[in-house]
């Protein structure tokens, strides 16, 4: 995937074994993958794998999630795609870009097949299994108890986050935003929606329960209620 | 004169009697008109609504997808950090 991967208390090849697998199917820069085959097929019906299908309805479930701001068709028309079973029916020429939730499925699933304690961890975005502790961008850490932890943001690979309303690159507030979910895919959704709500992401985290940390681009660090009160509390219980 | 009379009075009963005979079958044929529209419609009366669950009730039990995870303060030293890619 392009991206350093981590993984303690489970197989690295099994990891590996898996994240191939998603990678098979949908790499944009593989000719062969089935989002590229997708994408450059003229049809407007067209079978799909259960996989693709999956991920497909999950990228389509966000997108509703959170408004259209973490969108497959990066709003170009979300509205007209149709998914029944394995049957896929779009536009012409409408052409995917499921990096919004692939990364982090293919991190979940990979989790999966861990055997005990541990965590896989693909360029910072991770799913534990047990208690894990977490360097933060801008200094810090964090315990992850559950679930996962995903950061978005413009620090690695400047502005490439697509804000659908504008349909250009993000002019966040926000350097890097982290988010705790329920599962990687929960988190790094959560992450995105956050980064490309600027000003009103803590609040809309806050509005779903997400724990979100904000490191501004001036290098000063907002925590949203969720995440204050969770550390928070947490330190008080033990 | 009386047998006109009669004729008459026979005439008058069979009008009588046609006219109350064409009012039950108007009365019977409404009936059945208003009867036939209300409970047997051919077509819509008002406007078609979807027949998928409410958007209230599919609000209310829609899963989703950004839910917050638990964390905690960190205890020690962490063996990974968590930054863009």
């Amino acid at each position: 995937m392009g991206c350093e991967v981590i993984v303690a208390g489970g197989d690295p090849a099994g990891v590996a074994e898996v994240l191939e697998r998603w990678e098979q199917a949908f790499s944009l820069f593989r000719p062969e993958s089935e989002l590229s085959r997708v994408n450059r097929s003229p049809a407007r019906v067209l079978a799909v794998s259960p996989l693709f299908a999956h991920t497909l309805r999950v990228a389509l479930d966000t997108a509703a999630d959170t408004g259209g701001l973490v969108d497959p068709t990066l709003g170009r028309g979300v509205g007209e795609v149709l998914l029944s079973g394995r049957m896929l029916s779009r536009p012409p020429g409408l052409a995917f870009d499921l990096n919004g939730v692939v990364k982090a499925l293919a991190v979940d699933d990979a989790a999966e097949t861990l055997d005990g304690p541990g965590f896989v961890s693909v360029g910072g975005d991770l799913a534990v299994r047990g208690p894990v502790d977490v360097g933060l961008p801008g200094g810090g850490a964090v315990r992850v108890v559950e679930g996962g932890l995903a950061t978005s943001g413009t620090a690695t690979r400047g502005p490439h986050l697509v804000d659908p309303v504008t349909g250009r690159p993000s002019d966040s507030p926000w350097q890097q935003v982290t988010a705790s979910g329920v599962s990687c895919l929960a988190a790094d959704v959560a992450a995105k929606a956050g980064f490309l709500l600027g000003e009103r992401g803590p609040e809309w985290l806050d509005e779903r329960g997400v724990p979100g940390r904000f490191l501004g681009r001036d290098g000063e660090v907002v925590e949203n209620e969720a995440w204050a009160g969770s550390v928070r509390e947490a330190a008080t219980c033990t | 004169m009386a047998k006109e009379s009669r004729i008459e009075r026979a005439r008058g009963r069979a009008r009588a009697a046609k006219t109350a005979i064409g009012a039950l079958g108007l009365l019977v044929f409404g009936v059945a008109f208003v009867g036939a529209k209300t409970h047997a419609p051919g077509h819509t009366k008002g406007q078609a609504t979807p027949l998928g669950a409410p958007s209230s009730f599919e609000r209310a039990v829609h899963n989703s997808i950004a839910k917050g995870g638990q964390i905690a303060p960190a205890v020690q030293p962490p063996p990974i950090v968590t930054s863009t890619s």
